[in-house]
């Protein structure tokens, strides 16, 4: 297991530079669009400006795409080379979660420093909110950890299954499980509707925790069920 | 002798294809094993069941004594990279070279380091971009490195040009007199390997043609030529593999044991014979009739 979770870190770039060049890529548009704002009339540290600048949730949906990716390839394009030198399915499903889990902890504390940092400079000596956003807690630690933490697992773990998926049963595999889950959640949806007003008037953030433990929960047995009796292709 | 890999009755079905039909055949520790046989004909599918990446349908294989599929102390001992092999995304020669030495137990950095400098493998450039040459070039790196108690190599030659070649058989001759160990070899370059060969199997449409040791399965294989009588004379209803015929003349390859009565008759009957090659054999096992010369001079006229 241990084997497999170095093999994953052997890409040490992508796997822990890569989300950092994303995010400071993202952080530079999102203060080049917060200073078209300021030369449009918006003045930094006003209520309006905090509100607008804490509700730009860009960060943290930058990194979606490229941990979705980074899930897939995790599993489609590891996974024959680590059989090659000697993993056991087994052991492959179980480093991959744990590597998973490591870039999940990774990310989440980068972000918390990054925040303590945003803080402590009363937002980079300008008035620019990139890490202290309503979607990240804002400015609260407590709600950050979880959140980027809870986030990134899920991505990598969903990105996980589809590409075992894809070992398993080839091009209709993802095409299987995308079909599935829309079905599902269509349903869900059909059951829930008349009550939609009093669910969202009852909603807590911890059902979000919950609702990400099951996501990735189901996408690592998944993963391990599906590449159990994988062809290696 | 003990035997380091053992097959016994394996049949694998993809569907309703067959790759694997019943196939028997065990290799002892501490040799080298030719997996011959014609594209199609089953050698990568035995190898990936041997290599534990895939399951038989049917029957049972035994590598050091375990079924290798999941049994992760057996895996540790094995080393087998596909002729196909698939690498992470933008992989290049340094991802594999610190990596594989966790997986193998044995892996010694210099074996690694000559054969990486004698094929020339381009340090800087992404695998997926490497030519079919260099890609079998990693993949003998990864096997021979590894020095695992069970190595597998599929067709290691593919796009080896002649002085790459020749650098795997003095590697591969050299470092297995310093580290015995059990070598299944696929290839379809059978003249130039078939010195390496204690023992061989001939696979045929997922079946075993043949299977001995080598100089067994060379001692009873012939090719006879003549004109079209006197060898039907002479072969009777004796197995023929192959009959290659154009015009008044036959050349046959035949598998059975020549007795001096024979040879006699042979020269009677102005009938040349010679031991056949492990080419002519196995080239003679993958026909697909005995009279293949004969049909084509036919549908040509």
């Amino acid at each position: 297991m241990i084997s497999t979770t170095k093999l994953h870190f052997n890409k040490r770039e992508l796997t822990l530079v890569v989300p950092l060049y994303i995010t400071g890529m993202v952080a530079v548009i999102s203060i080049l669009i917060s200073v078209l704002f300021w030369r449009g009339g918006s003045l930094p540290g006003t209520t309006g400006w905090i509100q607008g600048s804490q509700s730009n949730p860009g960060i943290l949906y930058a990194l979606v795409g490229f941990l979705v990716y980074l899930g897939v390839q995790s599993v489609a394009t590891t996974f024959p080379f680590a059989l090659t030198l000697g993993a056991t399915r087994r052991g492959f499903a179980a480093g991959t979660l744990l590597w998973s889990v490591t870039v999940s902890a990774y990310l989440a504390l980068a972000f918390a420093a990054l925040t303590i940092i945003e803080i402590a400079t009363d937002h980079w000596f300008a008035g620019f909110y990139i890490f202290d956003i309503y979607v990240l807690g804002a400015g609260d630690l407590g709600l950050l950890l979880p959140i980027v933490f809870l986030g990134v697992l899920s991505m990598l773990t969903i990105g996980g299954v589809f590409g075992a998926s894809w070992m398993r049963f080839g091009a209709r595999g993802p095409q299987l499980i995308g079909m599935s889950t829309a079905i599902v959640l269509v349903i869900a949806l059909i059951v829930m509707i008349p009550a939609a007003e009093d669910i969202i008037a009852a909603f807590e953030l911890w059902w979000l925790a919950v609702a990400a433990a099951v996501v990735i929960v189901v996408s690592a047995i998944g993963t391990w069920l599906l590449l159990r009796s994988a062809s290696v292709r | 002798m003990t035997n380091a890999i053992e097959v016994h009755s394996v049949t694998r079905t993809y569907g309703r294809v067959r790759a694997l039909d019943t196939v028997s055949f065990a290799v002892p520790e501490h040799s080298i094993l030719g997996l011959l046989g014609r594209n199609g004909s089953g050698k990568t599918t035995i190898m990936s069941i041997i290599a534990g990446q895939d399951r038989p349908s049917s029957g049972q294989v035994d590598v050091l004594g375990h079924t290798p599929f999941e049994h992760a102390p057996t895996l540790a001992q094995i080393s087998y990279v596909r002729d196909n092999q698939r690498y992470p995304d933008d992989y290049r020669l340094h991802h594999v070279l610190r990596i594989a030495p966790d997986f193998a137990p044995n892996w010694n950095c210099d074996v690694a380091e000559e054969l990486t400098d004698g094929f020339r493998i381009p340090a800087k450039t992404p695998i997926k971009k490497l030519s079919r040459g260099q890609l079998s070039s990693i993949a003998i790196v990864l096997g021979l490195a590894s020095r695992a108690p069970i190595t597998l190599l599929d067709e290691p030659y593919l796009g080896l040009d002649v002085t790459a070649r020749a650098l795997f058989h003095r590697m591969l001759l050299h470092d297995y007199g310093q580290h015995p160990r059990t070598i299944v070899l696929s290839t379809h370059l059978i003249e130039e390997s078939a010195s390496l060969f204690d023992r061989v199997v001939i696979l045929e449409q997922g079946g075993v043609a043949m299977n001995g040791d080598q100089d067994d399965v060379l001692a009873s294989a012939w090719v006879m030529s003549g004109t079209k009588d006197a060898v039907a004379e002479l072969v009777a209803d004796r197995p023929v593999l192959q009959r290659n015929t154009v015009g008044g003349l036959t050349s046959i390859t035949a598998d059975f044991a020549l007795d001096d009565a024979t040879r006699i008759r042979a020269r009677d009957l102005r009938v040349q014979f010679a031991p056949a090659s492990l080419q002519d054999l196995v080239a003679a096992y993958g026909s697909s009739d005995t009279d293949s010369t004969d049909v084509k001079v036919a549908e040509r006229a």
